[in-house]
């Protein structure tokens, strides 16, 4: 129906628009979502005609070129045939007419019927917008927000149209009359086989009202895909930093923000500069919006990375199995939370991954390079903060000593530069670097200061991916939520893989992105954290939300373990769980895709 | 801690054993007297020298010697005291009852004392009798047994004249039944308390400091909240916690009683193998030194695994049995 | 913890009065040659003399001046003590050390041989070679040492192993060290402590194991040795000799030994945290 080729929007020398290509076919819903400034307004604008700035490329509605057509025809098409709801900002309304009056205006110009027919069809479509009869003579300050949003709506109906641009339509709305707007729309829509293009910010409403989506950062698309799978996985790192900023009931992780903000650009990808991939190529062209795996995305690097991954990786001590072949991808910049028991191998994957132990089977890639030996520059990109700061720390090393220890081992710069690293770190682990501090031993340190001093000399190589192996358990709950926050905000400047190791579900569910479940060596369930938490499929992950800390007083029921013995063939939660059954002990589940997680259990 | 090794003591055994062959005939000088004590050049004549050539195989390769060596060891043959005119054995076992009487009753008591004053000590830690006792026993660790032994004397049997100065009993008393005994301890009673004295210091600091680091476990808390009486809490719950060290050091401290016996027995002119030893060692008698080498070492050796052995079975943390409770 | 070992050797009662007893003994043994006021060896003085204001201990019986043989002695008590200390440490250090960080065959090889080793009573081996060997004190520094390093190995072998676990050495290593970087900058500083607890044992034990020795009469007759002079000095305690000769002699030694056992037991207990907060709530 609609189809945008190599659209091009420019106010003066500024370009707004760069490259656009859409295609929208009829009775289609299609989200076009990014911070407000990125041109979203723009592009609705320049289909309907009414951009100021020159536009350059194609828009073929029904084969005609709209850009090349004449402001007479153009008249035509606008509102018969595409209608917009605009922004529901201020005056959007003419404060001066009543809103029947304004609804029924377009058929009258378009001569689509007398001022008194106008008026009967404009009084059916607000109530078709639900406005009560009464307000139909009342001015716009008179409405609620709401209502406003309704009128904007039926007068965007008012000539019927093929294709409804949508700009924000909930917005500065409370949440109920939100759904309200929004059941409204998908019930118009529905009615008269509308085809929606929907520009906004609010994830919510794109979920809802759309079948795709493209998110749209400067001016230029960088992905495009069907929505559940865009909002579920997103990949590519603007896409993810937008949803991470999204507050939703789903949401798990604390918010992050994107670091920097929104600036234009000629050449070169327009996210690097607040990008945490970003590698000098970026810096050079524009990508062109490419598909990998059945996804559109604008990314020199094919979207965001799998940082590190772990295929079939095996420890054994003796006749014990540490880790069983486990399997698991952590991406550029996201955490990954690794939960389980004590014992259950957690400690023994970081150390596989850090070299500490050599692994029995398997491979560990990093930014898809296999890792056959590592040498200093590996510890360059990957570092670990341990359990226990007191003990990580030797305790003959001062606090400058301790955390210039990696920069001495690397033999990165000279003394000075050292020096101001040091100083540097220090500060950005909200730490004081002054020669008193820098000077103290760690037995004169707080278990607080001497986790963030471990923070510091793990980031003062600056490393892509930080293995962090339960680095709050051993500090009080104060001094946990201040280093969880901590390091909460050094992933969002630095764009560092986390690699979270922890028993705590509670906590897993606050900082990570994606949660593992680990039993016995083995992942039993792994996927979205938001997802997990709110539909957990493994038993143990079911036990082990039941079991995780709330304040109310009911103590959750947890199967008990049977006197079953369970000799390792099977499941690992076999002799605790409440649904095993003979099977369970003599075979063992292999992970399997449901929706978004993987599970590992027989009975699903 | 493991379960003990008979590889180990089988390796000591070895070493001793190699020890004792290897150093007379390793010696420059003439082997046969290295082997037999300067005393053999006495009786000395062509023949003997031929006949203790060939028993010793001395002409034979260092492996056919050490061959030699072993059989005759198996044998119960350690040689033959020129000194003494006797075998070697005959010469030690005449001596041995005493150092065993000597070491095994100052044994006893060192441990026994160490460990009551080491829990009293303990216990009270900081307070003024705890400071007196540590006080004490640290300068006591700064005298040599030997001297010890000869304050001693010079106090109690020199200057005060009221203990034996020498021997293991009167000689030619022809004393008997109950006042024989009476004697033998009267003789016994000074190098015994020299030789106690010189061990107690070691043994009552390690006591001491374990009771302390003891007497912070958790255990400890709960026996006095149970309401237990302090004696039971200071003896059954951190006293027997805090002895484990004291017990597998016996076998070191075996060692060391011992070595501090020869020092007491020449100094008290006591008959054991200590003093047989010193005059063995001023005649250049080596068989004798040999022997009593020997015997000490094997002594040693063997006091320290049947510690090792009966270790598992005082703490019942350590032992085959709970292998399989590891995990 | 970051423990400044001087402050708390010095802190301790044990270890203020062990340094300053060994002072002691090192300014005599310093100044010997201004404090002696004859030759130790010259025999050229009437026998058993009584303490006098010429001979403030007497005589020997072979005429030689007791106060200068006294006051010679304590060099050759503290070479010992520095040599046994030094070389002993030494042979630990590196047994010790070594079966730790090359681990595997050659860790299970020495550690038998540590553990063998330790059963046999190095003294009655002592006097077994010295009884063949008949050493001078050079000789009979390297035969105390190679007779008594194994347990000091084991503390070493045992501490080594510990520290190659730390925490902080896995830190080190994922920062890209090197086995010779942990072992410089990880493994040996953090062994000091222990070492020095090892040449404190191994001094005091060479200092005994010499004066035994030569009590035994198993010393080089030319040195001026405190044990050989008990030696000599037991033959006559039935004259009242021992008054001027034995005891003072004994008591020497006895301080020299003293000063080690002191500092010995201030430094370990600095040590042990355990004991270490103990101590300074008794001793303070």
């Amino acid at each position: 129906m609609i189809e945008l080729r190599e659209l091009e929007v420019r106010y003066g020398k500024r370009r707004v628009l760069h490259g656009i290509n859409l295609t929208l076919k009829r009775g289609e819903s299609l989200s076009i979502v990014g911070e407000s400034g990125g041109g979203k307004t723009t592009l609705g604008l320049s289909i309907i005609g009414l951009v100021e700035g020159t536009v350059r490329g194609e828009i073929l509605f029904d084969g005609k070129n709209l850009v090349a057509l004449a402001e007479k025809e153009l008249k035509e098409i606008r509102w018969n045939r595409i209608a917009m709801v605009f922004q529901n900002v201020e005056n959007a309304l003419n404060p001066l007419y009543t809103v029947l009056d304004q609804v029924s205006e377009p058929i009258v110009a378009h001569k689509l019927g007398d001022r008194n027919e106008a008026k009967r069809r404009a009084g059916e479509l607000l109530s078709m917008v639900n406005l009560p009869e009464g307000r139909f003579y009342a001015y716009p300050h008179q409405l609620s927000g709401g209502e406003k949003q309704r009128v904007l709506i039926a007068m965007a109906l008012a000539n019927d149209p093929d294709l409804i641009i949508l700009d924000e339509p909930t917005t500065a709305l409370d949440a109920l009359t939100k759904v309200e707007i929004i059941n409204l729309i998908l019930t118009v829509c529905k009615e008269r086989e509308l085809t929606i293009l929907l520009l906004t910010h609010d994830f919510y409403a794109a979920s809802t009202l759309s079948d795709r989506m493209a998110v749209l950062y400067a001016g230029r698309i960088v992905e495009f895909g069907p929505t559940p799978a865009l909002l579920s996985n997103p990949r590519h790192p603007y896409t993810r930093g937008l949803l991470r900023c999204y507050p939703s009931m789903t949401t798990t992780k604390d918010l992050q923000g994107i670091k920097g903000r929104m600036e234009f650009f000629d050449d070169g990808c327009p996210f690097h500069p607040r990008c945490t991939q970003s590698i000098e190529k970026c810096r050079e062209g524009a990508p062109r919006l490419e598909e990998y795996d059945g996804r559109l995305i604008a990314c020199h690097r094919g979207g965001i990375i799998p940082l590190l991954e772990l295929r079939d990786l095996s420890k054994s001590f003796d006749s014990l199995k540490a880790v069983d072949s486990i399997d698991m991808t952590l991406y550029e910049g996201e955490t990954l939370a690794l939960v389980g028991e004590s014992g259950s191998g957690k400690t023994t994957t970081a150390k596989l991954i850090m070299g500490i132990f050599e692994a029995t089977e398997g491979r560990i890639y990093l930014e898809r390079k296999q890792i056959l030996g590592r040498d200093k520059s590996f510890y360059q990109r990957v570092q670990m903060i341990f359990q226990n700061p007191m003990e990580a720390l030797c305790h003959l090393f001062s606090v400058r000593e301790a955390v210039r220890e990696p920069l001495d081992i690397q033999k990165q710069g000279n003394r000075e530069q050292r020096e101001s690293k040091v100083q540097h770190i220090l500060e950005e682990v909200e730490l004081p670097s002054s020669e008193t501090f820098m000077n103290k031993y760690p037995h004169q340190l707080s278990q607080g200061e001497a986790q963030r001093v471990s923070i510091a000399r793990a980031l003062v190589l600056n490393p892509k991916l930080l293995i962090a192996d339960e680095p709050t358990s051993a500090l009080d709950a104060s001094t946990q939520a201040k280093v969880v926050k901590l390091l909460l905000n050094l992933q969002e400047k630095r764009g560092i893989g986390m690699f979270f190791i922890t028993h705590n579900l509670a906590l897993a569910r606050k900082i990570s992105d994606r949660l593992a479940v680990m039993l016995r060596g083995t992942i039993v369930e792994e996927g979205p954290s938001s997802e997990i938490i709110s539909n957990p499929l493994h038993p143990y992950t079911k036990d082990l939300l039941k079991a995780a800390p709330t304040l109310n007083s009911n103590v959750p029921i947890v199967p008990k373990t049977t006197s079953k013995k369970n000799e390792g063939l099977g499941c690992p939660y076999a002799n605790r769980c409440d649904k095993a059954i003979e099977v369970c002990f003599n075979e063992k589940p292999q992970l399997r895709i449901f929706d978004s997680h993987r599970v590992a259990c027989m009975n699903l | 801690m493991k379960i003990p090794e008979i590889g180990t003591y089988a390796i000591s055994f070895l070493i001793i054993l190699a020890l004792i062959f290897l150093l007379p005939r390793l010696m420059p000088g003439d082997p046969l007297t290295a082997i037999c004590g300067e005393e053999v050049l006495v009786v000395m004549t062509p023949e003997l020298k031929a006949e203790l050539m060939h028993r010793f195989a001395l002409d034979a390769p260092l492996w056919k010697q050490f061959f030699v060596y072993l059989t005759a060891m198996m044998h119960g043959d350690f040689g033959y005291s020129y000194y003494y005119n006797a075998p070697v054995l005959e010469v030690i076992f005449e001596a041995l009852p005493w150092t065993l009487l000597l070491v095994g009753s100052s044994l006893v008591l060192s441990t026994v004392l160490s460990i009551i004053i080491g829990i009293e000590s303990g216990w009270r830690r900081g307070k003024i009798t705890d400071k007196f006792l540590l006080t004490t026993t640290m300068i006591l660790n700064g005298f040599p047994n030997f001297f010890i032994g000869i304050i001693l004397l010079l106090l109690f049997a020199v200057y005060l004249g009221c203990l034996p100065l020498q021997g293991a009993k009167t000689p030619y008393s022809g004393l008997s039944g109950i006042n024989s005994m009476l004697d033998i301890a009267q003789h016994l009673v000074l190098p015994l308390i020299a030789l106690t004295l010189a061990q107690i210091p070691g043994s009552y600091l390690l006591m001491r400091n374990t009771m302390i680091t003891t007497l912070k476990e958790p255990f400890v808390r709960t026996a006095k909240a149970k309401g237990l009486s302090e004696v039971a809490v200071r003896y059954k719950h951190a006293g027997r916690n805090a002895m484990l060290p004291i017990v597998t050091t016996t076998g070191v401290r075996v060692g060391t009683v011992v070595t501090g016996a020869l020092f007491i027995e020449i100094i008290f002119s006591y008959p054991g193998v200590g003093l047989l030893s010193y005059n063995a060692l001023l005649m250049r008698d080596y068989p004798i030194l040999q022997g009593v080498f020997f015997i000490v070492a094997v002594f040693v050796i063997l006091a320290n695994f049947v510690v090792d052995l009966l270790y598992t079975k005082i703490d019942p943390r350590i032992g085959v049995n709970n292998a399989e409770y590891a995990h | 913890m970051h423990i400044n070992y001087w402050n708390e050797l010095t802190r301790n009662n044990f270890g203020k009065l062990g340094l300053a007893m060994l002072c002691f003994v090192l300014f005599i043994a310093l100044f010997a040659p201004f404090l002696a006021r004859y030759d130790p060896g010259e025999p050229s003085h009437a026998i058993f003399m009584q303490p006098s204001f010429e001979h403030w201990l007497g005589t020997n019986d072979i005429g030689q001046d007791i106060w200068s043989r006294l006051i010679c002695g304590a060099k050759n008590t503290l070479l010992v003590a520095l040599g046994v200390g030094v070389f002993t440490t030494l042979l630990s250090t590196v047994i010790g050390a070594s079966a730790a960080l090359v681990g595997g065959l050659c860790d299970r090889i020495l550690m038998r041989l540590i553990d063998a080793l330790i059963v046999i009573p190095a003294f009655i081996v002592i006097i077994l070679v010295a009884a063949y060997v008949l050493p001078n004190v050079w000789t009979l520094i390297f035969l105390i040492s190679i007779l008594t390093w194994q347990g000091g190995a084991r503390l070493v072998r045992a501490q080594t192993l510990s520290l190659k676990e730390r925490m902080s050495v896995y830190a080190a290593r994922t920062f890209g060290a090197n086995k010779l970087y942990i072992i410089v900058r990880h493994i040996i500083p953090n062994l000091s402590p222990i070492l020095f607890a090892v040449f404190i044992h191994s001094a005091t034990r060479g200092v005994f194991m010499e004066a035994g020795l030569a009590f035994l009469g198993i010393a080089d007759i030319s040195t001026v040795s405190w044990g050989l002079m008990m030696h000599h000095a037991l033959r006559f305690y039935y004259l009242d000799v021992w008054k001027w000769w034995l005891i003072p002699t004994g008591l020497a030694l006895s301080v020299t030994i003293m000063a080690l056992v002191f500092i010995g037991h201030a430094f370990e207990t600095a040590m042990d945290p355990r004991l270490r907060v103990v101590e300074q709530e008794d001793w303070q």
